[in-house]
């Protein structure tokens, strides 16, 4: 089933950590944003594969907007 | 006492009006960003103004209630939830033994306040419970929260109960908004802009830049220009025209680091050597605390006895009146 990672805050999209394809447990690392000078990651809620990315490094993004699907 | 489930992603104990007197030690205010939340929700549980609450930042805290008592939430929409019902803001709530209280990512605005009847129980550091991070000092272990810290509570006043409400003409106007007015004040050395420089910056919309915290909000937007005396200066006040010998920065300066605006917000630090043409009134500080990187700032200028004021404005509504 496809599940949408959504941003939890407003910010600036600083690392995307995976790629469309890859495998990733539940607990990695997606992507983290910038806020307040702070990095704020946001993790795979399960294992899975990403299907889709749907922010880019260094653009802002609002509180919930979809980043990533995964399946 | 209330235990931290999960910290929230800046979650710090602060007071009001913070730490005052101490700038020449390099210790800012700090104190909580939107004091006008922060003191509605002391008032509904029956504190005074100054007792010590929670900061929450964009994404709030899960906390847990050790012990029964009163708790109010102000500011920002965090999706407030006791035991996973929606608990509403600018009230005073009954929480019991055990209950939990759980605060979401800021769907308007930027930062919340949580008070509990009592207010919370740190250690004075130079006068003040505020946390300054910065220096690891005051609040709770002079840092942000995190999972397993356990706050204590000083004994609740008497009149200290559920079911206050603030009223509505009492309440700081958050409404989503992306666009914001933001007062300033000349000085202290708007003579160190050109002329023009200072049309430019009252005429443009300046953008909230994410490399924003406590210490700083960077602003984004044209370039200035300067004055003579930016460039005629002694060596001694350094190579930039926005340089200058290193002197005491105002809170709420917006101080200019090269060509970029930052205002010194309630951590910011206290010298430097760097012009602040501007400052922003502590009457506006409430607008900044709740907006957003990408929120766009146009500032208005006022004269000093406009600007404070704002504040006697702000402060009258922060009373005991405005609760029923």
């Amino acid at each position: 089933m496809a599940e949408t990672i959504e941003t939890i805050a407003p910010g600036n999209v600083w690392k995307i950590m995976v790629s469309v394809g890859d495998e990733v447990a539940e607990g990695d690392v997606l992507f983290i944003l910038e806020l307040m000078k702070t990095e704020v990651p946001h993790l795979a809620p399960r294992a899975g594969k990403i299907a889709a990315i749907l922010i880019a490094e260094g653009h802002a993004v609002e509180a919930g907007d979809t980043a990533i699907s995964m399946i | 006492m209330i235990s931290v489930v999960k910290p929230g992603l800046q979650t710090s104990v602060q007071d009001f009006p913070g730490r005052i007197g101490h700038m020449s030690l390099g210790f800012p205010p700090s104190g909580p960003f939107d004091s006008w939340s922060f003191r509605l929700a002391n008032l509904l549980v029956g504190n005074p103004v100054t007792a010590a609450g929670l900061e929450c930042q964009f994404l709030g805290p899960t906390l847990r209630f050790e012990t029964a008592t009163i708790f109010s939430i102000c500011g920002a929409d965090m999706t407030a939830k006791l035991d996973g019902e929606p608990v509403p803001r600018w009230r005073s709530l009954d929480a019991k033994a055990g209950q939990i209280l759980e605060l979401g990512a800021a769907r308007t605005g930027a930062r919340t306040y949580v008070a509990v009847a009592g207010g919370l129980d740190v250690p004075v550091f130079l006068g003040a419970r505020a946390t300054f991070q910065k220096a690891g000092a005051g609040g709770f272990a002079g840092r942000a929260l995190h999972a397993g810290d356990q706050l204590s509570c000083l004994p609740a006043l008497p009149d200290a109960r559920a079911g206050r409400q603030v009223r509505d003409e009492a309440l700081p106007p958050l409404d989503g908004r992306h666009q914001w007015k933001i007062d300033v004040v000349a000085g202290p050395h708007d003579d160190w802009l050109a002329p023009e420089a200072i049309e430019m910056f009252l005429a443009s919309p300046w953008k909230l830049s994410g490399k924003s915290d406590r210490t700083g909000f960077r602003l984004e937007g044209p370039a200035f220009t300067f004055a003579s005396q930016a460039y005629d200066k002694p060596i001694e006040n350094g190579a930039e025209p926005s340089n200058i010998i290193d002197f005491g920065y105002p809170i709420g300066g917006i101080n200019l680091a090269g060509q970029t605006p930052i205002i010194l917000v309630s951590d910011a630090l206290t010298m430097g050597g760097f012009i602040c043409p501007f400052t922003v009134p502590s009457a506006s500080f409430w607008r900044l605390a709740q907006s957003r990187p990408g929120d766009t700032y146009e500032f208005n200028l006022l004269g000093v006895g406009e600007a404070q004021a704002a504040r006697r404005l702000i402060d009258s509504v922060c009373t005991a009146e405005s609760i029923v």
